[in-house]
């Protein structure tokens, strides 16, 4: 029918960046199973999966009573030794029988949620991406967030971290519906950590779906950043050097992780392309990087010609 | 970093200094949070203004978080959730301003699992990540709140914390904060019970006098010579006896005047207050506005 997912984003709660073994000792969640790691154009480290058992209601956008049942997969990433994910996802199918299975049926389907009794799509997709009714007590409804947030957690409390993170920064939350049909593709910013991402893709679906998930946060919590910390850095009504000393964690940080798509497979390049013309994430990268890369300029220029001028006396 | 405020006794103006100091670090600058930890009464929001949730939240308030009743706690953001409209607009470079309401009649934590202990370092740790200080309002006196955290703070090492202890000056009110902090089961007490080091916590602890009274105010002027002198006389009493029960100076991070407006009405005091209205006075807003850089100035943490 549809897969839905969340991935968290956040800082590494750690001063600097960690090398690629710390990576896989933090996201070697579970004993026995390797950390997938890649090197080229970024350090990328993704951990093992783990699953968690559900059985509640999905959220639907109108209001009614669906109950699922499966197990959600979940993984943890880093990329760039400083950027931390917690991702999660479920495949919603209808269920072939009217009641709960043993778990054994579900375990021998990882990721896979089964609906019983009747679901549309299209319903299921508005809920889980569409605002949260207010007032409505879902204690009981899928929370992949919540489930994200968890793991994200356990990456940030491991203890070969310092937790002393240059500087502090709002997690992100990317809520994703992927559905098979005609591409298209729709990125859209709620409040200030909340998006929600609608794809269609051609063809069945493929982990590879995730990984552009994936790999759309780690940029989107990047553009976000950036932009908190330049807001902060108050450009123009603080003086030059306290402006430019607010903007060196981006530049020590930051800065050299923009690498769009590297992980994203050929076949779903093109969605990325389109968010690159509209809204264009990394024309407003760019232009961000310039503004940074201008003050210190700037901040430079006024530093020399002030040592140039006692020199001078 | 994770400030506790705590206090001997209730009425000593823990909520509303430490409201102030957390209005004021973000006036600063800095990105701020207010967990309004006082589940007994949560009274955090009439503080800040925004009525919806004076007396604390019906859905989602820190007390169901605790009890696993939600999977995360509701946030209100001060600057455009407040009633008040010297509150409703950030001020320019100001700091995120968000408070953490607690659950309309929740009631004190009546115990200690380890589940609640889990979700408290949950919490603090992911708040920890976006926010430069975040101020707990620990109820009065021993409770389990305190306790709670004190066990939650032993789980994360590296995550900095302080402890503010809240009382008045005068002769019961400096007798119980010592007692609170150093007598049977007071903080030292049960924070190495749970694993803490006692020098090392002592060190994270320090006194805020409130409501002040100095003898040589504006505000005695009006006073008799014998009534300045019975004063003057107390002071020197009770600076002595504060010397005595480790309250002293050197324990002392700040004092808060006594202000009429705090006196009457539980609220931030703004400079618009101080400034337009002239409600407030000057030395008081200095006073939190001073107290808010302090909290985060090592020097004046240095062991003692």
């Amino acid at each position: 029918m549809l897969v839905m997912g969340e991935v968290h984003t956040g800082l590494l709660q750690n001063s600097g960046e960690i090398s690629e073994s710390t990576c896989r000792q933090v996201l070697g969640i579970t004993a026995g199973e390797t950390v997938r790691v890649s090197r080229r154009p970024i350090v990328h480290a993704l951990s093992p999966e783990r699953l968690t058992g559900v059985d509640c209601t999905l959220p639907a956008a109108s209001r009614s009573r669906v109950r699922g049942v499966g197990t959600v997969v979940s993984r943890c990433a880093v990329t760039g030794g400083r950027v931390a994910q917690g991702s999660s996802y479920v495949r919603v199918v209808r269920s072939e029988a009217d009641r709960r299975l043993p778990w054994s049926h579900y375990l021998a389907r990882p990721g896979v949620v089964e609906v019983l009794g009747k679901a549309k799509a299209a319903d299921l997709a508005e809920g889980f991406t569409g605002d949260p009714t207010p007032g409505s007590p879902d204690g009981a409804c899928l929370n992949l967030g919540a489930v994200s947030g968890r793991f994200l957690d356990l990456v940030q409390a491991s203890p070969l971290l310092d937790r002393r993170a240059p500087f502090k920064i709002p997690r992100t939350s990317l809520r994703w519906v992927a559905e098979t049909g005609e591409p298209s593709i729709r990125f859209t910013l709620h409040t200030e950590q909340e998006r929600t991402l609608r794809l269609t893709h051609p063809g069945p679906f493929t982990p590879a779906v995730v990984d552009l998930c994936e790999d759309l946060a780690t940029h989107d919590w990047l553009l976000t950043s950036l932009l908190v910390i330049v807001e902060r850095a108050r450009i123009g009504t603080t003086p030059g050097a306290a402006a430019v000393a607010r903007l060196a964690p981006a530049i020590d940080h930051l800065l050299h992780l923009w690498m769009p798509a590297a992980r994203v497979e050929e076949w779903l390049t093109p969605f990325w392309d389109s968010l690159e013309r509209r809204p264009g994430f990394t024309r407003q990268w760019r232009s961000l990087v310039d503004r940074v890369r201008d003050q210190v300029a700037v901040n430079t220029l006024a530093l020399l010609s002030a040592s140039a001028e006692t020199g001078r006396r | 970093m994770l400030v506790f405020a705590i206090s001997d006794k209730g009425g000593t103006g823990r909520s509303v200094t430490g409201t102030n100091i957390v209005y004021r670090h973000a006036l600063q600058g800095n990105d701020v949070c207010y967990l309004d930890y006082d589940f007994g009464s949560p009274t955090a929001g009439a503080i800040f203004s925004v009525s919806g949730v004076a007396r604390g939240t019906r859905q989602n308030g820190l007390h169901e978080y605790l009890r696993g009743e939600c999977p995360q706690p509701r946030r209100v953001d001060v600057w455009a959730e407040s009633d008040r409209e010297g509150l409703r607009t950030r001020p320019p470079g100001a700091g995120r301003l968000v408070l953490l309401p607690g659950s309309e009649g929740g009631g004190e934590l009546s115990a200690l699992t380890d589940e609640i202990i889990g979700r408290c370092v949950q919490l603090f740790g992911r708040l920890e990540e976006e926010f430069d200080l975040c101020m707990i309002d620990v109820s009065a006196g021993r409770s389990f709140t305190a306790e709670l955290v004190l066990a939650a703070t032993v789980r994360m090492p590296a995550v900095p914390f302080r402890w503010l202890v809240f009382h008045r000056w005068t002769r019961q009110h400096i007798i119980a904060a010592a007692g609170l902090v150093t007598g049977a089961d007071g903080l030292l007490d049960v924070g190495t019970r749970f694993g803490h080091d006692a020098d090392d916590l002592r060190d994270r602890i320090r006194y805020v006098r409130t409501a002040v009274l100095e003898p040589d105010s504006a505000e005695l002027v009006g006073l008799r010579d014998e009534q300045r002198a019975w004063l003057s006389a107390c002071d020197s009493e009770l600076r002595e006896l504060a010397g005595r029960h480790s309250v002293g100076r050197t324990a002392m991070l700040g004092k808060i005047p006594l202000d009429p407006v705090l006196q009457w009405r539980e609220q931030l005091i703004t400079d618009e207050d101080v400034l337009a209205s002239k409600i407030a006075n000057a030395e008081t807003a200095a006073a939190f506005d001073e107290l808010a850089k302090k909290i985060v100035d090592d020097n004046a943490w240095e062991g003692l």
